[in-house]
């Protein structure tokens, strides 16, 4: 590809200069007639403190990172299988696996996420948690286990809340990828699989051999950017208290009254999660586009 | 005579029989009673989760990510006296009862005031203290008033805390002001503090804490409280048994005098300030 040269011209200081001069009166502004008490100092043991041995040991807001960071991942996981399944059934050629499907993007796309937390935390997760008892058999299960799933998903105390999230988001982002996974798989031109007809591939050989290769290239870097979007949803369970960034954030919040400096910190964190990761999904785009 | 007597005896025989499968129904319905409840769950469990929300300095987390608070010293004893670990289940302060009723804890142990309204939905204990609702005003919006009347005009914005008793008392003792209601008492403060409020209404001693910490924006305008309400802790209804172990505890502890040695700790002193800065 070729790329245009960029020129500096006179225009882009000008523009360059009024942004420097728009952002630093804002921050005067903020800064004197806000007559806010600016306490910055008291912000850096909250990523980590010394335990009683005196070692570093991450607090609130990096376990918070953490938890976002897994929960996305998780979540990222769960609706990829529920895309891809629900994106299969939408094209399907019989009606009643098209139905499900539609019944299913259209009844989530049109659901704000927020009343989706509640509805999934208070009846859906209550009901289906309490009759497969899963906090109670974690309980049980041997330390080994129980400190693994606690390492992976969450402590046993937290574990209900955690799924409730879970599915939550990932009955939400599920909608959305099912749509790629749909967009994918009709992407792909009509005379390739005319083509795997006409060699005499069933319809499921065509559609795995043929159409899903093709379609997978085009939904990776949606699904990446999906990613990215995933961890900026799960901001909402902090209703539900489940111990991600944001809620962390709201807890420091409550007891120290560190109002700005902690919402600060925390659109530095999300950006910084959020940045790097469509960097990646960026190069993953590039590369897939030379591999085509 | 010594009919009526067969008569009797046939009878007496009758209701014996009757009652027999009656009674060992009932003694089956109250073992499986006692088995179901909260306390017996937990004592089976190892462990119990107790709901809560931040409330300074009731609740909150310390330097080191770790609950800390009066609430959270109450729950802490009662485990130990227990013999069982104890969990915190944070919860929105606005969804804590449902949250109880669901079972996604055990015992709610957060501060609650008693009131008849929430009394109709969950068992309360008997209280363990009582707390009152005070005011702090902004000295810029609101200057020199004196008292809570002063505030009773639709020109005055009187923050609160969403679902609180103290935002119920704000309406009910400052009917004609403009009332708005915030998730946490932080973000109360900073609508006081940014002057786009007169006052905040809230659990004490926070209003009294908040106007020594500001001197040169906010001021206490009359002191001490203007509601007392006495502060259970709320289990599920029907749950006898759990909320006999719990007043049983509860009296106990009180004779100690630990509630008042701990609620003067907390409540009156401000040397809990250093494990939350």
């Amino acid at each position: 590809m070729l790329r245009a040269r960029v020129r500096f011209t006179l225009l882009d200081a000008a523009i360059l200069a009024g942004v420097a001069v728009g952002v630093a009166a804002l921050a005067v502004a903020a800064s004197t007639r806000l007559d806010y008490d600016w306490r910055w100092g008291i912000l850096p043991q909250f990523f980590l403190r010394r335990d009683a041995s005196g070692g570093l040991v991450p607090n609130l807001l990096l376990t918070g990172v953490v938890s976002t960071v897994r929960l996305a991942l998780w979540t990222t996981l769960l609706a990829t299988l529920a895309g891809a399944v629900m994106g299969l059934a939408r094209t399907s050629r019989r009606l009643l696996p098209r139905l499900v499907a539609g019944a299913y993007v259209e009844s989530v796309r049109n659901l704000p996420p927020l009343v989706l937390v509640f509805l999934v935390y208070y009846f859906l997760s209550d009901q289906v948690l309490t009759a497969l008892a899963v906090e109670e058999r974690v309980r049980q299960m041997p330390e080994l286990a129980r400190s693994a799933i606690g390492l992976l998903l969450a402590p046993p105390g937290r574990l209900s809340g955690f799924l409730a999230a879970l599915l939550t988001l990932a009955l939400y982002e599920g909608a959305y990828i099912t749509e790629m996974v749909r967009a994918g798989i009709q992407s792909v031109e009509r005379g390739q699989r005319d083509a795997a007809k006409a060699l005499g591939l069933t319809r499921w050989q065509a559609t795995r051999h043929v159409i899903l290769p093709q379609a997978v290239r085009r939904i990776l870097p949606a699904l990446a950017g999906q990613l990215i979007s995933t961890v900026k949803d799960s901001a909402i369970v902090a209703v539900i208290s489940v111990p991600e960034l944001t809620f962390q954030a709201l807890q420091i919040m409550a007891s120290t009254g560190l109002t700005f400096e902690i919402w600060i910190t925390v659109m530095a964190l999300y950006f910084g999660l959020c940045f790097f990761a469509s960097l990646g999904a960026r190069r993953l785009e590039t590369r897939l586009a030379r591999a085509g | 005579m010594k009919r009526l007597c067969t008569i009797l005896a046939a009878l007496f025989l009758l209701s014996a029989w009757l009652a027999a499968p009656a009674a060992a129904a009932e003694s089956k319905a109250q073992a499986e009673l006692v088995d179901n409840s909260a306390m017996a769950q937990v004592l089976r469990r190892g462990v119990l989760r107790v709901g809560m929300d931040t409330f300074v300095p009731w609740a909150m987390p310390d330097k080191n990510g770790e609950w800390t608070g009066f609430e959270i010293e109450v729950a802490r004893r009662l485990a130990e006296d227990l013999k069982v670990k104890v969990e915190f289940v944070p919860t929105a302060w606005s969804g804590i009862i449902p949250a109880l009723l669901t079972g996604k804890f055990d015992i709610l142990i957060g501060g609650m005031s008693i009131r008849p309204d929430r009394s109709q939905k969950v068992n309360f204990t008997i209280p363990y203290y009582t707390t009152g609702t005070a005011l702090v005003a902004s000295a810029k919006v609101a200057p020199d008033r004196k008292s809570l009347a002063d505030f009773d005009t639709p020109d005055m914005v009187i923050v609160s805390r969403t679902g609180t008793t103290a935002a119920a008392a704000a309406r009910k003792h400052v009917p004609h002001a403009e009332h708005k209601h915030f998730d946490s008492e932080a973000l109360c403060t900073q609508e006081l503090l940014a002057g786009r409020a007169a006052a905040f209404v809230g659990n004490a001693p926070l209003p009294a804490q908040l106007a020594v910490e500001n001197p040169n924006k906010l001021y206490s305008p009359f002191l001490g409280e203007f509601t007392r309400e006495p502060i259970a802790m709320a289990v599920r209804k029907g749950d006898v048994d759990t909320l006999n172990v719990l007043n049983s505890w509860i009296t106990v502890v009180e004779a100690e005098g630990w509630f008042a040695e701990r609620k003067h700790y907390w409540f009156e002193t401000k040397d809990w300030e250093k494990l939350i800065k």
